[in-house]
């Protein structure tokens, strides 16, 4: 009942937030400078035709109208028509571009979240001690860096020096992503660089809170191999900071995307974001921004879900007193 | 104070970060009037000149411009627009954060949902997008611009930092006094809370240096012929095989910088919490 009734003033919340985002985002591009229709049409353009091509595209409704039109549209699940690309569906290239961002991030998922629990539980246990330093060590320096830098470092290393990946994440013509997995280790790589860093200091520190507990001590002192206690009895409860910290970083991980994949010409939500931003292509700056701020709300609604179902405290509050 | 200094002392990776910073800082200062090149300067006959030879310590770029009277050039801006960032979006945070804390009820209700919406949005999003929109970044847009995009995070952690001391003795006593809000959220508790806040400006630095590269790189930071490391590493990521010099060096001079801060930056939130 507790769980449900927080599902629900989550959820409300949640849509509460979209629905706002929605309205910032569609006014902080209505601001943008010059005519739509001209910029479309280009300098040439006369004005009769720039005057149909406004009334075409219903530039002189009111404000409110259009933005209505456009929400509507969104939830209908029609994106609009993109301006750069004239009379071609957004919806024709979104989705196949959020595919690839989708398949590059969970790729980078995968190599982050293993690499930095394991780490972060050996900091954990070896705390204070060398093999802690350096890990902390390691994990600052790589948060620091923002996601090009260390993706230029890889490219330098493992691009141009060892000659073993692509230096660009381009998909042939004609051909898919699943034929060209190679192109996802480096800007996975990339990632994995910054997101280690937050991963293993939060697992390192529930860690170590963890190892310091009586019940942890009494298995110890029971005389139960370590490598079990390690990992049966106290990774288990070390982990929900943890998995709070990946569910919360999900969306940022979608903001960092924008570089990576502008880095390795990756064909992504990123990619197709920034041209967006490039072109000034106002329905697909609208969708992409809104989808990212989609997932990043969604993200946080799910870790926070996923934490109060993990939690028995919250999920038994009755029982708790 | 001196305890600060003798923790100092015992922190070696605070005291490299430390001068680190320090150098980066003199280079941006003193740097540019040492230099044998200008940032502009093209020398057609000199161009991907490798580093060390022909007189450029970190080699030329495409255009024959010296990379490392670039990179020094570069490091005004950045570090400029990093210092302005995070102190204005502290300040911006801490009168935010304070008076919904202070004044609780209502006010601080709307001021967390706003925050929580505000923060749906990746802050290098939002300073990608408004920056792109309106196009030709100065360095002035771009302070305001990342200090707004910074602002909802800055203003969560003072307001965290208010509640901690907002039912003690001393600010009863000043409200008894009949002092006003401001003089009671400005001198009596600010200065109580001076730890937090200034764990929260060093830490910012790093992020608006990360920030600040990012945006660069995307080519909506600083635009050109101002030198700016993230642009630099864009403009010449094509020519990675051909002269790497050109895109490696920028991105070390970011490493460089955002990790000593961060090395700083760690050691400040140490010694502060430590010491509460």
């Amino acid at each position: 009942m507790e769980f449900l009734k927080r599902f629900a003033k989550r959820l409300g919340f949640t849509l509460l937030t979209i629905l706002a985002m929605s309205v910032l985002i569609f006014f902080l591009v209505e601001i943008m400078p010059g005519d739509v229709a001209q910029t479309v049409l280009g300098q040439s353009a006369t004005e009769e035709s720039v005057a149909a091509l406004r009334d075409r595209m219903g530039l002189d409704d009111p404000l409110h109208e259009r933005y209505l039109r456009w929400a509507g549209g969104f939830i209908r699940g029609d994106l609009g028509e993109s301006l750069y690309m004239r009379g071609v569906q957004i919806n024709t290239i979104f989705w196949r571009k959020v595919g690839h961002s989708v398949v590059l991030a969970l790729t980078a998922l995968l190599f982050y979240v293993p690499l930095s629990i394991l780490f972060g539980v050996f900091a954990g246990v070896k705390e204070g001690k060398a093999p802690d330093a350096i890990i902390s060590f390691v994990g600052l320096a790589t948060m620091a860096l923002p996601e090009f830098v260390s993706g230029i470092i890889l490219i330098t290393v493992f691009a141009v020096g060892l000659e073993i990946l692509p230096i660009a994440s381009i998909i042939p013509i004609g051909e898919n992503l699943w034929q060209n997995l190679d192109i996802l280790v480096l800007p996975a790589l990339s990632i994995t660089f910054v997101m280690f860093g937050y991963v293993s200091r939060m697992q390192r520190s529930s860690m170590v809170s963890v190892m310091k507990a009586d019940y942890i001590r009494a298995a110890i002192l029971k005389g139960m191999p370590r490598k079990y206690v390690i990992f049966r009895h106290a990774l288990k409860n070390a982990l929900l900071p943890t998995i709070t910290i990946i569910g919360m970083n999900m969306g940022w991980l979608f903001g960092g995307l924008i570089v990576v994949e502008t880095l390795f010409g990756f064909p992504g939500l990123g990619s197709l974001t920034m041209s967006a931003i490039k072109t000034r292509d106002i329905p697909l700056i609208e969708a992409c921004v809104l989808f990212i701020t989609f997932i990043f709300v969604f993200a946080t609604f799910t870790t926070d879900m996923l934490y109060a179902f993990l939690n028995p405290r919250i999920r038994y509050k009755r029982g708790d007193a | 104070m001196n305890t600060y200094l003798l923790q100092l002392k015992r922190s070696p990776r605070a005291i490299a970060g430390l001068a680190i910073l320090l150098i980066w800082i003199f280079a941006a200062i003193a740097g540019p009037s040492l230099l044998s090149y200008s940032y502009t300067e093209m020398d057609m006959n000199n161009q991907m000149v490798a580093p060390g030879q022909e007189g450029h310590l970190l080699g030329t770029d495409a255009l024959g411009r010296d990379v490392f009277s670039r990179i020094i050039y570069g490091s005004r801006s950045i570090l400029t627009i990093a210092l302005l960032t995070s102190l204005l979006s502290s300040i911006a945070g801490i009168i935010i954060g304070f008076t919904a804390g202070y004044f609780g009820g209502i006010v601080d209700t709307i001021f967390l949902r706003i925050m929580d919406i505000l923060m749906a949005i990746p802050p290098l999003v939002l300073a990608m997008v408004v920056l792109g929109i309106l196009g030709n970044s100065t360095i002035v847009g771009l302070t305001i611009i990342v200090s707004i995009a910074f602002t909802p995070a800055t203003a969560r952690v003072a307001r965290g930092a208010l509640l901690t001391c907002k039912s003690t003795e001393y600010v009863d006593a000043a409200r008894i006094r009949g002092e006003s809000h401001i003089y009671i959220m400005f001198v009596e508790i600010l200065p109580n809370t001076i730890g937090p806040v200034i764990v929260e400006i060093t830490a910012r630095f790093a992020y608006s240096i990360m920030m600040i590269a990012s945006l660069g790189f995307l080519g909506v930071g600083l635009q050109p012929p101002t030198p700016d490391w993230g642009m630099m590493v864009i403009e010449n990521k094509s020519l990675i095989r051909a002269a790497p010099w050109t895109v490696l060096y920028p991105s070390l001079a970011i490493a460089s910088l955002v990790i000593a801060i961060s090395l700083f930056s760690d050691f400040v939130s140490k010694v502060m919490i430590n010491e509460d």
